[in-house]
């Protein structure tokens, strides 16, 4: 797995797309912080960024990247070596390849402008949204045959987990308002993962309280230690069953 | 007869309702090369691709050597591919790397020292003037050579070469062919895929035939020309087909 993943870096690190990405983030942290007078702000704004684009990037790129090395990964699968090898090191190289260029690119700026515990939320909560997409990616890569069809797979989940999804819950909790469900409801947009990042940055930066009774809600769910370490059980979950599924899926295609 | 080198019984591959192969038995010797052709579709490449374990049989099973691929069992250990080299019929590498660092990953990959690689063809084939160059600035002829370098570099006794000469100068493919026949003369088995008939019949000892995903025959290169009085296979093999056609509708 070693080799694949040493060699698969080398070609990712010099990869037009890595490096355009670096610049993307790092042009907008930047640009953000320069706008901004107060560095909080700046961080509010960079939260929205940060979870709706970095979904997208990682899910896109990993897609289009393994569809391109198709013919490379077959002629990998002839030598001598596992297929869970051939997959394990180009995941860690694309999900490495993707986090060190958003170290770069938000993790510098942020570091710079507003360093302390938010920051530091943000870019844990970037990062695991980096390996959650990425691990989604491959799976849909390796399931779909057609890139075209696999690209527009990865758009639509974009779409589900960044609008339809909160979409659906917000109808839920509009149309059972009536109720006192919004304790049973609101937990449940933990389950997708932008959401949860989403969360667990705003429980971080304290705007909990600005988000009435449903950051109530977070903050009695997700505010403890208990909560948190939870909130990274379900991220860790995201990412470790769809690499899981990848794998599985790998390990039996006929490439 | 010389000693049987892969061996299938049965096999048998299904894409959903289609079977693409169908209950191939036929052995691949040392020291023999063997041509596979036929129409598009034919079950050529997945007959290659259940031997390099690329694809998964739905029936029957395959013996490389000591090792067993069978349908029913779990696919078996790795190792068995280090006897195995493959020059794919489309050859992508991963785009930024350049040729050195891509023979130097596939050398690592197999855990092979500098010293136990043959890499006369990297400068018979020209490329020893462009190792620093990156895989993505290449020609698809180029690529062909950095394939025809990673299939025989390892010394491999077998050898799967699918359209070689495809994008290919013909003083290259020659020097392709001309390896694939040294091989073959040291002992090693290699199975071609062409459409060019002319490139590899002289290289060839025996042709299999298929169609419709079916065997139709796996005979010596003189038996066909023999029972067809041609002179070339390009004439021969239609005339065999014409005549097992024949035959069948008669009996």
């Amino acid at each position: 797995m070693g080799k694949v993943f040493k060699y698969t870096l080398i070609d990712l690190a010099r990869n037009r797309f890595v490096l355009g990405y670096a610049l993307l983030m790092l042009a907008l942290s930047q640009g953000l912080f320069l706008l901004e007078d107060d560095p909080m702000k700046a961080m509010l704004s960079l939260v929205q960024v940060v979870l709706a684009l970095v979904p997208l990037i990682a899910l896109i790129f990993t897609v289009v990247y393994l569809y391109d090395i198709q013919e490379f990964t077959q002629l990998l699968a002839v030598q001598p070596i596992a297929r869970r090898s051939i997959l394990g090191g180009q995941l860690l190289a694309l999900a490495t390849a993707l986090l060190v260029a958003q170290g770069f690119g938000l993790g510098l700026p942020l570091l710079v402008h507003a360093p302390g515990p938010s920051a530091l939320m943000l870019s844990l909560s970037g990062s695991a949204l980096v390996l959650v997409f990425a691990a989604l990616g491959a799976l849909i890569a390796l399931r779909q045959r057609e890139k075209a069809r696999g690209v527009g797979m990865a758009l639509v989940l974009w779409l589900g987990f960044v609008l339809v999804y909160d979409a659906v819950l917000m109808w839920l909790m509009f149309t059972t308002s009536d109720y006192p469900v919004e304790p049973f409801v609101v937990p449940l947009a933990a389950l997708n993962p932008i959401d949860l990042a989403r969360i667990l940055v705003m429980l971080e930066i304290d705007l909990a309280a600005m988000m009435g009774y449903s950051g109530a809600v977070y903050k009695s769910f997700f505010g403890s230690a208990a909560g948190m370490t939870m909130a990274g059980a379900i991220l860790v979950l995201w990412v470790l069953l769809p690499t899981w599924g990848a794998f599985r899926v790998f390990r039996r295609k006929d490439l | 007869m010389a000693e049987a080198r892969i061996t299938c019984e049965g096999l048998g591959k299904r894409y959903g309702a289609l079977w693409a192969l169908r209950s191939a038995d036929l052995t691949f010797h040392k020291g023999e090369v063997v041509m596979l052709i036929g129409p598009n579709a034919s079950g050529k490449t997945t007959l290659i691709k259940c031997l390099l374990g690329l694809v998964h049989p739905t029936e029957g099973r395959i013996t490389v050597e000591d090792t067993v691929i069978d349908a029913r069992a779990r696919a078996p250990q790795p190792d068995y591919r280090n006897s195995i080299g493959y020059m794919p019929q489309i050859s992508q590498f991963p785009p930024s790397l350049t040729i050195a660092q891509l023979f130097a990953m596939m050398a690592d990959v197999r855990g092979l020292a500098p010293d136990q690689l043959d890499d006369r063809l990297i400068a018979e084939l020209g490329l020893d003037r462009q190792l620093d160059k990156r895989l993505s600035t290449l020609s698809g002829g180029t690529r062909q050579k950095v394939s025809a370098v990673l299939a025989f570099r390892t010394h491999p006794t077998i050898l799967v070469m699918d359209e070689p000469t495809a994008g290919l100068d013909p003083v290259s493919a020659a020097r392709v062919l001309k390896e694939a026949g040294a091989l073959r003369d040291h002992g090693g088995t290699v199975l071609i895929t062409s459409h060019l008939m002319e490139e590899v019949e002289a290289l060839a000892d025996r042709v299999a035939y298929l169609e419709d995903g079916a065997l139709r025959f796996l005979l010596p290169v003189n038996v066909i020309l023999e029972r067809t009085g041609a002179t070339r296979l390009a004439q021969g093999l239609p005339r065999l087909l014409e005549q097992m056609n024949e035959h069948q509708r008669t009996h």
